[in-house]
């Protein structure tokens, strides 16, 4: 073994390396990308890894990898596994062959800007085991536990970390050398479990599900995966902390001892599988406690159950969660909120409520009362980001059709392209899903709005979500103007490679997808590539289009900055002209650019962000910013 | 010894190097150690913040309020978010670079000024050092990183001196950059040299 500095993202790769896996497909999504992504990297002997199309793709892989004998990771973020839920389900009910493993990651707090779900309600709902650790080590024993546990009852496992897990850093001791996968793959003919032709195979695989997820809990219970250390004495309080929250148990029982909080009176319950709910933990702890402390993070899954066990088993206690309430004999015990993350304080102060232990006003409490004086800092594109030319170019050609920008629909899409919902370009409108920006779009449309209506998306998610909506808008000619703004890469994420990405970035045996030659054989007339460091260009091409009716593309095509910075594309420099610049500052008003300062009363450019993309010579009046060569 | 440390700034300054740095340090002296840097969304000039924990065997990524040991702040700012965090009597590293963001350029946007951030952090009952960026000594060709400059002055005069020696970071700067250390080593050199004792510099008061 060999100790290692190493993420939960890494965790879970290195995990499933160790329990043999073949098969990696995923998408990228924080905060789970850096699983998938350690992997490509490390290129192991012997194992399939792919950035898929998206993650139904993704899991449709795994999958049939899976069925073919082999054992097979999928990883994604939680709004990847609303794209993979069709087959979730419908695997779920199949069953598996090779140990089928989803690493799922949550962002519990928002650090992402996404929906906050909590992703062990699909596994409440397709009857899939989840196992989910505190830890960065625990999640590198889980995942090999999940394989074990995946290909045992040959049933999909989810593996489920949430963002403070899978971005952390912590030492681990990791198999020096991982196996390489020798298993062949083989042919199994099954429709009673592949398919669902029928009501009987359907049915059937129901009832094949539920024992399946009834045989998991009982594996995990042999494995004593969870782990029950119950007071001396009976009575006291029952703790039952998932995920995350039992990582801070021990701390918050020290901080609390103080101030008379008796850890003999307490029993623990800490829950690495939450699906199946850990009914035979919540049964002895219902038997042996007074009060029962539930600390779970975001939706009360396991709560509910316990409230059911509760019942069952005539509980006269108390249980202290999210689904108590004022009318609880004694006191309030719902005493957490379903939204945000859970750290020390939420651990601390729900044990010191259930324990009727006083707490200092200003305990975990910091000083807040200057934080409205931190300056805003809205999220916006980097310097020499083509997507600055595209967002000012959409708002010239607005202002070309003597419109408002507040006339004009400009959907938008996930990834980098939505930050021309903020300031300076503040273009775009909307934000649903991967690919919703042509969808809605049309929906505009068709609601009667008489003005043009843009659908902005971004390359990758274009190929994720967004093919589909633009058939649609094909085959129903709705009149709307589509920017696809493709620099490469999938850039948001930390630039993974997507089908328009370039070979020579790609595994050697790839084929590059051509948005350009895509488009014209979808039957788009209407077809423009611009490069979006052009304004001129640019605003014409998106002027004439929006004029237009039925379906019209444009492709604003520049490779992603950051990456042709890297390789030391920049071959011009960005000079003021100090006679001419009169310090208006339309230049950083139109761009935002962080490249451009006002330094001692001079309009100066930040050499190690410029890279000369030219937008702000165009965005000058005086023509007091000049491209020369370096 | 549990030790707390909360790092806040931009994207480009360099803040979590410096927890990488102080992780690998402590990993190489197997001391338990938890970092989380968190990006968020952010590209050059957004906000970043990163927290590392030493000393448990098992624990929770995130920082409580009002229990950073030390919290290093490198963007004027940004510094305000981290104020509840400090614990009273913690160390305050407030390096005063600021990063204005477009509408503050623009004038169109307040930006705090630095006495309201220095008297924030003292409301907190922390241990204020500020260093304003031209304190950074200056070489022959170009201003010290100040990210390995704070770390120096950290470690010497934080509770982290506690757990590392100069030797145990200047180790972790070698490993990290095998060609090209010497730039950061004197830079981290410099913060270790530099008159900021922090129990000292702060008893005075006054920023250094």
């Amino acid at each position: 073994m060999a100790r290692k500095l190493i993420t939960g993202n890494e965790a879970v790769a290195l995990g499933a390396l160790a329990a043999g896996v073949k098969v990696v497909s995923g998408y990228p999504g924080t905060p789970s990308t850096g699983a998938l992504a350690s992997l490509l990297a490390d290129k192991p002997d012997g194992v399939y890894v792919e950035w898929s199309t998206n993650e139904k793709v993704a899991f449709e892989i795994a999958t049939g990898a899976s069925w073919a004998g082999q054992r097979a990771l999928c990883t994604m973020k939680m709004s990847g596994l609303n794209v993979a839920a069709d087959s979730l389900l419908a695997v779920a009910y199949s069953g598996c062959e090779g140990a089928l493993v989803v690493y799922v990651a949550d962002d519990p707090g928002v650090s992402a800007g996404c929906v906050e779900q909590d992703s062990r309600q699909y596994a409440e709902m397709a009857n899939l085991p989840v196992l989910e650790p505190a830890t960065v080590a625990e999640a590198y024993e889980l995942t090999q536990a999940a394989f074990e546990l995946s290909e045992a009852v040959k049933t999909p496992v989810f593996v489920r970390l949430v963002t403070a897990l899978a971005n952390s850093y912590a030492p681990v001791e990791v198999m020096d050398v991982f196996p390489v996968p020798e298993r062949e793959a083989r042919l199994i003919r099954d429709i009673d479990r592949f398919t669902k032709a029928g009501a009987l195979i359907c049915m059937n695989q129901h009832r094949d599900v539920i024992a399946r997820l009834e045989k998991a809990g009982k594996w995990a219970r042999e494995r004593r995966l969870n782990s029950l250390s119950l007071a001396r004495s009976s009575g006291g309080l029952g703790v039952i902390a998932s995920g995350i929250a039992g990582a801070y148990l021990e701390e918050a029982i020290e901080l609390l001892e103080p101030l008379g909080l008796k850890r003999e009176h307490i029993s623990i319950a800490q829950i690495a599988m939450t699906n199946p709910p850990p009914l035979e933990e919540a049964r002895i702890l219902l038997g042996w406690c007074n009060d029962l402390l539930v600390l779970e993070e975001l939706e009360a899954l396991i709560e509910k159950e316990i409230y059911i066990e509760a019942l069952r088993s005539k509980f006269g206690g108390r249980i202290f969660g999210k689904l108590g309430g004022a009318s609880s004999p004694g006191q309030n015990t719902r005493i957490f909120d379903r939204i945000g993350e859970y750290g020390l304080y939420q651990v601390a102060s729900g044990l010191a409520k259930a324990l009727g232990i006083e707490l200092p006003e200003e305990f975990l409490h910091g000083e807040r009362s200057a934080e409205g004086l931190a300056a805003a800092r809205p999220i916006t594109t980097c310097a020499g980001c083509p997507h600055r030319g595209t967002y000012m170019a959409i708002n010239a050609a607005i202002k070309k059709h003597k419109l408002k920008p507040d006339q004009v629909m400009v959907t938008g899409d996930i990834g980098c392209t939505i930050l021309g919902m903020n300031p300076p370009f503040n273009t775009v409108w909307t934000e649903v899903s991967m690919g919703a920006s042509l969808s809605l779009a049309q929906g505009y449309v068709r609601a009667g709005v008489q003005t043009p209506v843009i659908a902005t998306i971004g390359d990758s998610t274009f190929f994720h979500g967004g093919l589909p909506g633009l058939i649609n808008a094909i085959q129903h000619q709705a009149n709307l103007t589509l920017v696809i703004m493709d620099n490469l890469w999938t850039a948001m994420t930390g630039m993974q490679v997507n089908p328009g990405t370039p070979v020579a970035f790609q595994d050697q045996s790839s084929q590059v997808v051509d948005i350009a030659r895509l488009i014209p054989a979808l039957g788009v007339e209407q077809f423009y590539i611009v490069d979006p460091y052009d304004l001129p260009a640019t605003t014409t091409a998106l002027s004439e289009a929006m004029g237009l009716p039925g379906v019209k593309v444009v492709l604003a095509r520049r490779e992603c900055a950051i990456q042709s910075v890297r390789r030391g594309k920049v071959d011009e420099t960005l000079r003021v002209i100090d006679e001419k610049c009169n310090l208006c500052k339309l230049c950083i008003l139109l761009t935002g650019c962080s490249a451009l300062d006002i330094l001692d009363g001079r309009l100066v450019v930040d050499e190690a962000q410029c890279v000369a993309c030219g937008v702000c010579v165009e965005a000058c009046a005086r023509g007091a910013l000049e491209l020369e060569a370096a | 010894m549990n030790f707390n440390l909360y790092l806040v700034g931009v994207g480009g300054q360099g803040i979590l190097t410096i927890g990488e740095l102080l992780s690998s340090a402590a990993f190489h002296k197997e001391i338990p150690v938890n970092f989380f840097p968190s990006r968020g969304m952010a590209q050059r000039g957004g906000h970043v913040r990163a927290q590392l924990r030493l000393g448990r065997g098992r624990m929770g990524p995130n920082i409580a309020e009002r229990s950073a040991d030390l919290v290093i702040a490198m963007e004027l700012s940004e510094a305000i978010k981290a104020v509840r965090y400090i614990r009273p009597g913690g160390d305050f590293l407030l390096y005063e670079e600021t990063w204005l963001p477009t509408a503050a350029l623009l004038g169109k946007a307040p930006y705090p000024q630095a006495g309201k951030v220095r008297e924030a952090v003292r409301a907190a009952g922390a241990r204020l050092v500020s260093i304003l960026p031209e304190d950074l000594p200056q070489t022959d060709l170009h201003r010290l990183a100040p990210n390995l400059f704070l770390l120096g002055a950290a470690v010497r005069g934080s509770g982290l001196g506690q757990l590392f020696s100069s030797e145990d970071l200047q180790m972790a700067i070698r490993e990290r950059w095998p060609k090209g250390a010497e730039g950061n080593l004197r830079a981290f050199q410099a913060g270790w040299e530099a008159p900021l004792h922090l129990p000292t510099a702060l008893s005075a008061g006054a920023s250094v």
